[in-house]
């Protein structure tokens, strides 16, 4: 009977073709057996044990002990031949004493590694060794041992390295290694991912049992990876992760919003101030001239869509705009991803990081991880929060003085001496002398915030489990009842075999929304409402139209808006499962299985009562209904191996992807219902039609693979490749190849820096080329594709089939060649630390459509084009502990980020359709505009440069000679924590330095009907002769179309950089011995607050959404308090 | 106990593992995995997907090559390749929409596909039949017929029509419809020859219909633009460096594609399912290529097949009554006996054609929506006594003037209580007397006499009596010219391809543009511009003389 410790001389022997009855019934038992380990697993091992008995053999012994324990003994039958049976009487003895006892004199040894008791045979004792020829050399014994954490639990992976030489080991499931032939006084190198390095001298141990300490520094922290981990230190490429105490320190409603100013290269805007609202997302620049230009997102290994279905929220929610791309689409599915339920957001950018990815991460990555189980008893933690939210910027406007100042001007400039009948702001209907704030009045009450959240978590070495749950809610700052509210749950299982090679992990959340909304955004009306316009209400509390003589509504009262109602019930489950199976130490088989689907139902209304009371009689009451959903499955089977090479340790993953992304949604318009109150009954409506359906799917799959080499933890290689297909491209293109390289030199580990240059306690040169592709360019571009076509009654009663376009079977991929050097730098103990990275991207094969005669059926076709657009930069990062004295700490951290985007060749450009929109040498986000040449100061007008630089009043297109470029010139933010006893503050400034479209000219043209204005027009033209800015106040219109003509104009864009306080939180920790009496491990109370400063020169509501007609990113400041416990 | 203990954990590993390969042997075999969506397009059959077979022997050797871990390492990058499988990734198209490869291999789908020439021609998106982009009003108001109303901005594309001063941006609306249509019909050309799985009597009538309809849309082309790229295919790649092929290839090819239809079409109107007659006369027949072909032999001077044609109509031989309607009020009647083929309205809210839509002007007079009327100098060419004088057109009087309208489509009633009685007539059989009128002064059949009493036949209708003016050929072709001027007047631009062929275009269009619309006269106008982006597009395209 052969009995082995490692699995390793099994495998080969009983791989046989199964039948599938008996692959069946395996299955059931390797269900069963996972159950029997979860249990025994659950008993207690630390026990003592009684025996009696005479003259029995050993094993008699082991069995009593295992049964009575739980433990296992594992031994070779050879090592028990000879020993001779023992005699025994124990009553309630330890292990230990039990085995000293009956292993004594028996040549044996035992060690204990958790639950499993190795018998081993005994050592002598370690000495010199004389070789055959007479020559000394030293003794080789061979090592075996266990690597475990700071929780005592073992490390399965960790890499352990005989000091020079090229001997060395990978732990198994248990923390266990076995190393050979290793010099008596050799010295293991033992180092795992997340853990700090340590040196272990033998000195003549054979049993060695190693616990690692978690990481000191940032730079030894876990980084999540494409399929893995690695840590700052040891990392190739330019990643950068924000943890969960960064995310849960931010009142954001989206996850993605805690990234603002802390990710170098990454730039967002938030595009509403509304809960659920659309963002701008770009990593390291705009890639694609017209496709989609998002990151690719990555949530727990399930690949997450960067954009929602159509839907009705656009002119509430804002667009998740990137560049100019064409997919944009209102809100943002990270709305539907609780922020709460996030370890770590790893943003990936470099050629390195993201080419495992292929044909998708050209935008670069973004990597979600969810909160894990731990080990330990169950622990509940509680995050309560609850605050308030307002606007935090209004626009400076006229007052009501100003404003009727402007209006009587506005006549007096026209030559009208009446003021026309419909001027009821001036000619006496209303009541000129009162005077309303509409921005306080429609869009400054105070939102209410809540945000809960519990969770428990806990479990043993073997199964760990979390369960957490959160509340969300925060209302509008508009008047009436709207609010947003989520309920989340997450959950995670780990599990494992009792020899810990067989490994489930599952995890899942499901967020159900409810935003509640008015479908359309009353921010232009806060803003442009004249001050004297009549009060919302009358006497009597219904809306107040103000009716003239003949009972014609005076104006629009704005809370009509407010009648109709948006309505968004969405709900997402993102769930993933993995297991994995370790064949051999090291060397380790896994599959992922992901499924999300994110479904959402809309009703937006527009009742009559929204209509003015006169006009309701030739008006329809109307809804809209849509029913959208989408949802992906992926399955990634992969194997990774791990061992040590040479002086170094090398890693290869191997896998592949298949994934399915389907996409339905259905969009119904009905009109004529009876009532109002039947709105969301699309029966109740005379007239239904189908405004949209759209139907899709996506189909991806790939092989990828990633080798690294770690050369003494010095010089790091590493290479990846993979080979993609997506339904995206045509018959003749569908599979690619991308692949990069990688490396990396920590100079600091030299002997030579060492010596030289002490204060240096890490230096790293890092160096990464790769290509990636982008296949953001919609589902079935390539097909030649026939749609429904019905002008409205069907002829014959055929609904008659038209193609929808030319098809291009050799679409192919947009690439981009990414090149990136970095340079990474740690002073004084890492107390200083200083990474710079520069980076080159070249996207080409950009996909544009390509003009056509009409005479081939269309005037365009997609088709890929040898453009090439460049984004380059530089971004920095300093990290400093500034004070670090037992009372008092105080650390800063900087980032920020330089982008360049040019567009480096287009060939053809003045023959084809982009010859207005694209110049070569600048960047591919430019805008031409008109060349403003100021008031004329004659007559008051505004004159812009023609073609060829003559002043006009009526530039034609052409003449759009200006050029804008709103490319951030840099941006970033800086931090600064301060701690004082219990109390932290942190505080963190974002800051972008940039220009666009300002409201300095106002919004409407100055002095027409009942439109307010920004302060700054009062700088206009009052009599011939003045030198302004601003024309000549207007009422009739005469030349209101010049407003159009100069916020189209170069003047328009101004300075519209800013600094906001995005972030601050005061932490206070309870009192150790408050809480030790309270019953709580770690309890504190804080007070965190969200863009609570800005700082600019912009004129207009809001710096970051550059819009005066979408609420601006609310202030919101909560108090909370999280125990555990 | 032990030894069970390492029995137990020595099966379990071998269970684990051989699990573990059967699940990832599963999940790489990617052809089970494909069957279980019924693709519905014909994805390309010569990639199939790496078999079952590879993938299990690759693993199969993964286990025995266990423990040297570079030929692991190999195996395993084989199978990553293997892995890349072309037919996962070729995705059915969506059910929203539909792959060209499915449209043809159905019925339903390529009637669907023909009946939508006919739908956009009378929704106007096809610009030739009706609505305010259509043949009957530009070329209307580009020849003397309409007089646009003094409203209309000087941008506006009418205008542009009406008074000649078409340019390389503005003038392109038929261009720019009729070859997009040429796509689709050439598509469902091909997808119709290509295609086995269509009921051969659906095949054959819809062949027939597809070739007809393309000569249709060269028979406009030809006649607007002169020589005209022949598109007969649907490759982008070829037809994107097409020039213009002379006009007698292009009547060459019409003549060819209708002699086609004429030997596949029905003979009797179909319903929609093709398959069974109908009352209505919305699908061409055989009968309808016969007056193309008619038509189009007249243009060519062809007068013995252009009488030959005329006869086959005009002798009734069709299973359907083909007959003048003596009273003209009834003439433009939905399923009209004098209809060779109509249109049916199809757009939402205007259940009848979109001719009486646009053309009866409200009492307020012209609007820039209504906003053209019959000149002057077509109301004095009706003689006295012309019933279709006082039956085909009605006026309005605002501000003091009358503003005479055609009234040949008299519902303009809106909204969905409106019945349809009227149909967009696109051929009746009057035009037939006058081609074979006009084929027999050339020469054709009796020549002069009987072309005269031809002639009297389409006069009698109208309350006129017999022609009584000179039996020369020069004066009875030009009583023809005269009596289509005030039979076919805004239909079809009948007016302007007529004064074209006849030669008398600048004699007739000098003084109208000169005095009447204000510009000046170039024999260039009579073609009208090629779109500047297609020149820009397509190097061997050249402009037409004038623009």
């Amino acid at each position: 009977m052969e009995i082995s410790i490692s699995g390793r001389g099994l495998l080969c022997t009983f791989w046989k073709p199964l039948p599938l009855q008996l692959l069946r019934v395996m299955k059931l038992t390797a269900i069963l057996l996972t159950l029997v380990c979860i249990h025994v697993s659950a008993r207690s091992y630390e026990q003592t044990v009684s025996f009696s008995g005479k003259n029995v053999p050993l094993t008699a012994v082991f069995t009593s002990i295992e049964k009575q324990t739980g433990v296992s003994f594992f031994f070779n039958y050879a090592l028990l031949k000879g020993t001779r049976p023992v005699t025994l009487e124990v009553r309630n003895q330890t292990i230990d004493i039990v085995l000293e006892h009956v292993l004594t004199g028996q040549g044996l040894s035992y060690y204990k590694e958790g639950k499993t008791i190795f018998i081993l045979k005994k050592q002598e004792a370690s000495g010199t060794a004389y070789t055959s020829d007479g020559g000394t050399t030293t003794r080789q014994i061979d090592v075996k041992g266990q690597v475990l954490n700071h929780e005592r639990l073992p490390l399965d992976g960790a890499t352990i390295i005989v000091k020079h030489t090229t001997k060395g080991a990978v732990t198994d499931g248990k923390g266990m290694f076995e190393i050979k032939n290793v010099p008596v006084d050799g010295v293991l190198e033992i180092s795992y991912t997340g853990y700090q390095h340590k040196e272990v001298p033998l000195e003549g141990r054979e049993t060695v049992s190693v616990e690692l300490a978690l990481a000191n520094t940032s730079l030894d922290e876990t980084e999540v990876i494409a399929y893995g981990t690695t840590t700052q230190r040891f990392s190739t490429s330019d990643i950068t992760t924000v943890k969960a105490e960064t995310i849960e320190k931010q009142p954001v409603d989206n996850p993605l919003l805690a990234l603002e100013g802390r990710v170098p290269g990454l730039f967002i805007q938030q595009n509403s101030g509304v809960s659920g609202s659309g963002l701008s997302i770009l990593i390291q620049g705009q890639n694609s001239i017209t496709s989609g230009n998002d990151p690719f997102y990555v949530v727990d290994g399930v690949p997450f869509n960067s954009q929602l279905l159509p839907n009705l929220g656009g002119s509430i929610l804002g667009y998740s705009r990137t560049g100019t791309g064409a997919f944009s689409q209102p809100g943002n599915p990270f709305s539907f991803i609780n922020p709460a339920d996030i370890e770590s957001i790893a943003v990936l950018k470099g050629a390195d990081a993201t080419a495992i990815y292929g044909s998708r991460a050209a935008n670069g990555a973004i990597l979600i991880t969810t909160k894990k189980g731990r080990a330990g008893e169950a622990k509940i933690e509680l995050n309560l929060q609850n605050g308030w939210g307002q606007i935090d910027r209004k626009l400076d406007v006229l007052n009501l003085k100003q404003y009727l100042q402007m209006r009587h001007e506005a006549l007096k400039n026209d030559a009208i001496i009446t003021p026309p009948a419909t001027s009821y702001d001036i000619n006496g209907f209303w009541d000129s002398t009162r005077s309303t704030d509409w921005q306080k009045t429609l869009i400054g009450n105070t939102a209410e915030y809540t945000n809960l959240y519990g969770s428990i978590s806990g479990g043993t070495t073997l199964t760990q489990y979390l369960i957490g749950a959160t509340y969300h809610r925060e209302t509008s700052v508009f008047p009436g009842s709207f609010a947003d509210q989520k309920g989340d749950i997450h959950f995670n299982l780990n599990t494992s075999s009792v020899n810990q090679r067989f490994k489930v992990q599952l995890q899942g959340s499901y967020l159900a929304d409810r935003n509640v909304l008015p479908p359309v955004d009353i921010t232009p009306q806060a803003v442009q409402t004249a001050p004297d316009a009549p009060k919302l209400y009358n006497p009597d509390g219904s809306l107040n139209w103000a009716p003239n003589a003949t009972g014609t509504s005076s104006w629009a009262n704005p809370l009509a808006s407010l009648l109709r109602t948006y309505t968004a019930n969405s709900n997402n489950l993102v769930s993933n499962a993995i297991l994995s199976y370790q064949l051999i130490p090291g060397l380790e088989i896994r599959s992922s299985f992901g499924y999300n689907i994110l479904g959402s139902k809309e009703i937006s209304q527009v009742p009559l009562t929204y209509y003015a009371p006169e006009t309701r009689s030739s008006r329809v009451n109307t809804a809209n209904y849509t029913n959208n959903s989408s949802n992906s499955w992926i399955v990634e089977p992969q194997i990774s191996y791990k061992r040590i090479l040479g002086q170094g340790r090398v890693e290869f993953l191997a896998g592949g992807t298949i994934q399915q992304g389907t996409a339905n949604g259905l969009w119904l318009s009905g009109s004529g219902y009876s009532s109002d109150a039947e709105l969301s009954n699309i029966q109740a409506a005379s007239s239904v039609t189908v405004t949209s359906f759209t139907n899709s799917t996506y189909r991806y799959n790939a092989g990828f693979a990633r080798l690294t080499y770690n050369l003494r933890e010095k010089y790091i290689v590493n290479l990846t490749g993979r080979r993609d297909g997506s339904s995206r491209f045509g018959a003749k293109n569908e599979f690619h190849g991308f692949a990069a390289i990688g490396g990396a030199w920590i100079f600091s580990n030299e002997t030579f820096i060492k010596n030289h240059f002490k204060a240096l306690s890490f230096g790293k040169l890092r160096s990464s080329y790769g290509t990636t592709g982008n296949d953001q360019i919609g589902d079935y571009t390539f097909l030649n594709l026939y749609g429904s076509d019905n002008p409205g009654i069907p002829y014959q009663g055929i609904v008659g089939l038209t193609p929808l376009g030319l098809s291009n079977p050799y679409l192919q991929w947009e690439e981009t060649k990414k090149l990136e050097f970095g340079l990474d730098l740690s002073f004084w103990k890492d107390r200083l630390s200083v990474s710079g990275n520069y980076f080159r991207n070249r996207s080409s094969n950009e996909i544009l459509a390509y003009s056509l005669p009409i005479i081939t059926g269309f005037s365009f076709i997609n088709r890929n084009f040898p453009a090439t657009v460049q984004n380059s930069g530089w971004e920095l990062t300093l990290n400093s502990v500034n004070i670090a004295s037992k009372a008092f700490s105080w650390s800063s951290g900087i980032n920020i980020t330089i982008p360049r985007n040019k567009l480096l060749a287009f060939p053809n450009l003045a023959n084809s359709s982009y010859a207005n929109l694209l110049i070569v040498g600048r960047s591919i986000s430019i805008i031409k505009k008109y060349h403003f040449l100021g008031v004329n100061p004659i007559n008051g007008e505004y004159q812009f440069g023609d073609f060829h630089g003559t002043p006009t009043y009526t530039p034609a297109s052409t003449d759009m000679t200006a050029v804008i470029d709103p490319t951030p010139n840099y941006y970033g933010g800086l931090e600064n924590t301060f701690g004082f006893k219990g109390f932290t503050l942190k505080f963190l400034f974002q800051f972008m330095k940039r220009i666009g479209l300002d409201d300095y000219f106002g919004v409407t043209d100055p002095g027409f009907t009942g439109y307010n204005q920004p302060n700054s027009v009062l700088n206009r033209w009052h009599r011939p002769g003045d030198i302004t800015t601003i024309q000549r106040f207007n009422s009739n219109g005469s030349i209101g179309s010049q407003i159009g003509r100069v916020t189209g104009s170069d003047a328009a864009y101004k300075d519209a950089s800013f600094v906001r306080l995005k972030n601050i939180s005061l932490t206070w920790q309870l009192p150790p011995n408050w809480q030790k009496w309270a019953g709580f491990q770690n309890t504190n109370i804080f007070v965190h607050a969200q863009n609570l400063l800005t700082f600019t020169r912009y004129v207009g509501i809001d710096p970051e959404t550059l819009s005066s007609t979408n609420l601006p990113p609310l202030r919101i400041l909560t108090f909370g308090l999280q125990t555990t416990f | 106990m032990i030894v069970k203990n390492i029995y137990f954990f020595r099966s379990k590993v071998a269970q684990w593992i051989k699990l573990a390969i059967i699940v990832i042997g599963f999940i790489f075999s990617c052809r089970k995995f494909v069957q279980l969506q019924v693709p519905i397009s014909n994805v390309n059959v010569g990639n199939v997907c790496s078999s079952d077979v590879t993938a299990v022997v690759a693993i199969t050797d993964m286990a025995d090559v266990i423990s040297r871990w570079l030929k692991l390492t190999t195996a395993m990058i084989t199978l990553v390749f293997i892995f890349s499988c072309q037919k996962y990734v070729q995705v059915p198209a969506p059910i929203s929409s539909i792959n060209v490869g499915n449209v043809y291999s159905n019925d339903p789908t390529a009637i669907a596909a023909i009946t939508d020439i006919y739908s956009q021609m009378s929704s106007g998106t096809l610009v030739l039949a009706s609505g305010q982009n259509s043949l009957s009003y530009f070329a209307g108001l580009a020849a003397d017929e309409l007089t646009l109303y003094s409203g209309v901005t000087v941008s506006a594309a009418a205008y542009l029509y009406y008074t000649n001063a078409l340019t390389n941006v503005s003038g392109v609306d038929f261009w720019n419809s009729l070859y997009p249509a040429i796509f689709s019909i050439n598509s469902a050309i091909e997808g119709i020859s290509g295609s086995t799985s269509l009921t051969p009597a659906i095949r054959q009538q819809l062949l027939g219909e597809a070739f007809f309809l393309r000569a249709l849309c060269y028979f406009y082309l030809v006649n607007l633009y002169g020589d005209v790229p022949l598109v007969t295919g649907t490759d982008y790649a070829v037809n994107s460096l097409l020039a213009r092929s002379p006009q007698a290839t292009v009547w060459k090819q019409i003549i060819g594609d209708l002699q086609n239809a004429k030997a596949l079409l029905s003979g009797n109107f179909l319903d929609k399912s093709l398959l069974k007659t109908s009352t209505s006369r919305l699908r061409p027949t055989k009968y309808t290529a016969s007056a193309l072909l008619a038509r189009t032999y007249l243009y060519t001077a062809d007068w013995s097949d252009a009488k030959m044609q005329a006869d086959s109509l005009i002798n009734n031989n069709a299973p359907f009554t083909l007959s003048l309607v003596s009273n003209l009020n009834n003439v433009f009647l939905a399923n009209s006996n004098e209809a060779i083929w109509q249109l049916q309205p199809v757009s939402a809210g205007i259940p009848n054609t979109l001719d009486a839509y646009y053309f009866i002007l409200p009492s307020t007079g012209p609007n820039g929506t209504n906003n053209s009327y019959l000149s002057t100098s077509l109301l004095n060419s009706f003689e006295n006594g012309d019933q279709r004088r006082i039956d085909w057109v009605d006026s309005a009087i605002a501000g003091g003037t009358t503003y005479y309208y055609p009234y040949k489509y008299k519902v303009n009633a809106t909204g969905s209580s409106t019945l349809t009685t009227e149909y967009t007539m696109v051929f009746r059989l009057s035009e037939q007397y006058l081609i074979r009128a006009e084929a027999e002064a050339n020469g054709a059949g009796n020549g002069i006499s009987s072309a005269i009493s031809d002639l009297n036949v389409i006069r009698n209708r109208a309350g006129l009596a017999a022609y009584s003016g000179g039996t020369d050929q020069a004066s009875v072709l030009a009583a023809i010219l005269h009596e289509r001027q005030v039979e076919l007047f805004t239909e079809w631009g009948h007016r302007w391809l007529d004064l074209k062929r006849s030669g008398t275009i600048n004699t007739v269009m000098a003084p109208v543009c000169n005095t009447i619309k204000g510009g000046n006269w170039s024999s260039n106008w009579q073609y009208f511009p090629i779109p500047l982006t297609d020149l820009q597009a397509d190097p061997n395209l050249a402009q037409n003389s004038g623009y």
